[in-house]
């Protein structure tokens, strides 16, 4: 499903933000990717997602060679994900319903089929009657579950989180993960999360991927969070 | 589907009133362009039409001395007129041909027969009538006919409209350059404007990007923006040029200067002026938007 193959990372500034990095994640497993602040992590999710090309080596997700995708053919890409940021990203102007609406308008949805999968993904992140709220009028929480709502719409193989619980309180958090968990097992999705929640990452045990300075030291097939000095 | 055709157009709208002011200087400045660009459009046209008729105007009459008049010998020497470079077209006209043409001339019958006896023992000269490639070079090429043996004597005039005509179309090469110079500078205003709406929509282009939209999805509205754009600015131009020139038509009386200048008649001209006015701001605009998305869509994949 997901595989790099020694796949490094440099920015134009002379950073290398990943180096050789070898993973392997299979359909409908549920990954955590923990590190300390620099240390790669938003960076993996960006080859991921297809943002940046990796200076060397491959990325592969559900069978296509992403760093190798053509500018135009990005988006037909992104119709396999879902990506789900810290800060939400939700047009601020359009309601709940038509913030999910719209990732199915743009990839040419029929409006009564939109019109179902809407409501069905809002009773899945439990915002039934919230369809006709602005952003602006929900809370944190609230907002991610949106978010996540309009990430797996068209049904993605893949879902990529970068630090989804980040801005939100534990309470809150526990209750995105339990979302998570659900569209998991649910939906089959295979999901990729960002954190840097430790006591998150031990309470809801996951395979576990730690990066440090660009380097994977540990992939914990239990999961559970390890001092490392 | 019908939703997919309006959303571009919808959102284009959008982006013209979002930045308004800077909207309507870069469709000011298409306006001035437009203006620049139909005065010269109309000026070319009418001298295109001037340079035809005067160039048809502009031509040598060679007689050929008596004492050529063999058929062989006449054939020679349009054989050596046509050998001179710059030369266009070699007519002949055999002296009966010379002949009745001097009589029609004449406008009364009374006239014509006092000269009718003269037809037997013709006067006239066999001639050829040369037209030349182009007018500048008339001299040149006359002197050289004059060389040519058998020619008894050449004539030829409209040399200063020549030079008139010359000199109008070299200020046309100045005006195109203008023109095309004033273009650019509409083109890069647009580009800059759109470049707003891009940065002011940046967030939302990173969602469109990040949800799968393609990039024609995300380019078309500012496409449609700048053509907006280029229509408003095209309307005043437009205007102007129809009423303006049909205006000057009818001051001018259809002529400029003298009978040798005949104007364009205004119907269906302005109506050409006006559509290709029409599709050069559009292009404008178009351009301009291509160019601010294919530079500033792309720092996102
Ligand atoms: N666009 C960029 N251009 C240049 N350098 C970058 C860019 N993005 C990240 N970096 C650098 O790459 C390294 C890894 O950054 P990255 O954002 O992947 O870390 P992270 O693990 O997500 O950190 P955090 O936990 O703070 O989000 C850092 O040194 C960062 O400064
Ligand atoms: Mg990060």
């Amino acid at each position: 499903m997901i595989e790099l193959i020694h796949a490094s990372k440099r920015y134009p500034n002379g950073v290398n933000a990943l180096n050789d990095i070898n993973l392997k994640i299979d359909q409908g497993e549920f990954v955590y990717i923990i590190g300390p602040t620099g240390s790669g992590k938003s960076t993996l999710i960006k080859l991921l997602d297809g943002e940046e090309i990796p200076s060397s080596g491959t990325v592969n997700v559900v069978g296509i060679n992403v760093g190798k995708l053509r500018h135009s053919k990005v988006p037909l890409y992104r119709r396999n994900i879902g990506v789900v940021f810290q800060d939400y990203r939700l047009l601020p102007r359009k309601t709940v319903f038509e913030n999910i609406a719209y990732a199915l308008e743009v990839i040419g949805m029929r409006k009564d089929m939109i019109r179902l999968r809407v409501r069905q993904v809002m009773n899945l992140v439990g915002l039934d009657d919230k369809g006709n709220s602005f952003p602006s009028e929900l809370s944190g929480g609230q907002q991610q579950r949106v978010a996540i709502a309009r990430a797996i719409a068209n049904k993605p193989k893949v879902l990529i989180a970068d630090e989804p619980t980040g801005n939100l309180d534990p309470a809150m958090s526990d209750e995105i993960m339990a979302l998570l968990q659900k569209i998991n097992r649910e939906e089959q999705t295979t999901i990729v999360m960002v954190t840097h929640d430790l006591p998150l990452v031990n309470k809801h045990k996951k395979r576990t991927i730690v990066l440090e300075e660009g380097h994977i030291v540990a992939d914990l097939q239990q999961g559970g969070y390890v001092q490392h000095d | 589907m019908i939703s997919r055709f309006f959303r571009p157009i919808k959102e284009g709208f959008y982006g013209v009133g979002r930045h308004a002011a800077m909207s309507i200087s870069s469709a000011s400045a298409v306006t001035i362009t437009l203006l620049i660009i139909s005065i010269f459009l109309i000026f070319s046209f009418n001298l295109q039409q001037f340079t035809k008729d005067v160039e048809q105007s502009v031509q040598i009459a060679v007689m050929i001395d008596y004492a050529y008049e063999e058929q062989s010998q006449m054939d020679k020497i349009g054989i050596d007129i046509g050998n001179i470079e710059g030369v266009n077209e070699v007519k002949f006209s055999s002296k009966e041909d010379e002949f009745q043409y001097y009589l029609d001339g004449f406008e009364d019958e009374a006239q014509k027969e006092v000269f009718e006896p003269f037809r037997e023992d013709n006067p006239m000269h066999n001639a050829y009538y040369v037209s030349v490639e182009d007018g500048s070079n008339l001299k040149v090429v006359a002197d050289q006919i004059a060389q040519i043996e058998g020619v008894d004597s050449i004539d030829y005039g409209g040399e200063s409209a020549v030079v008139l005509v010359n000199a109008l179309n070299s200020i046309r090469t100045g005006g195109g350059i203008l023109a095309g110079a004033l273009s650019l500078l509409a083109i890069f205003l647009i580009q800059n404007t759109i470049k707003l709406t891009i940065f002011a929509r940046s967030d939302e282009i990173a969602i469109m990007r990040n949800v799968g939209a393609k990039n024609g999805f995300i380019r078309s509205p500012f496409l449609i923006e700048g053509i907006i754009i280029g229509i408003l600015g095209s309307i005043i131009p437009i205007m102007l040029s129809v009423f303006g020139y049909i205006y000057l038509y009818r001051i001018m009386d259809g002529v400029i200067i003298s009978k040798m200048f005949v104007m364009i008649p205004p119907h269906p001209f302005v109506l050409k002026i006006g559509g290709i006015l029409l599709l050069i701001g559009m292009a404008v605009g178009l351009v301009g938007s291509f160019f601010s998305v294919n530079k500033y869509l792309r720092w996102k994949r």
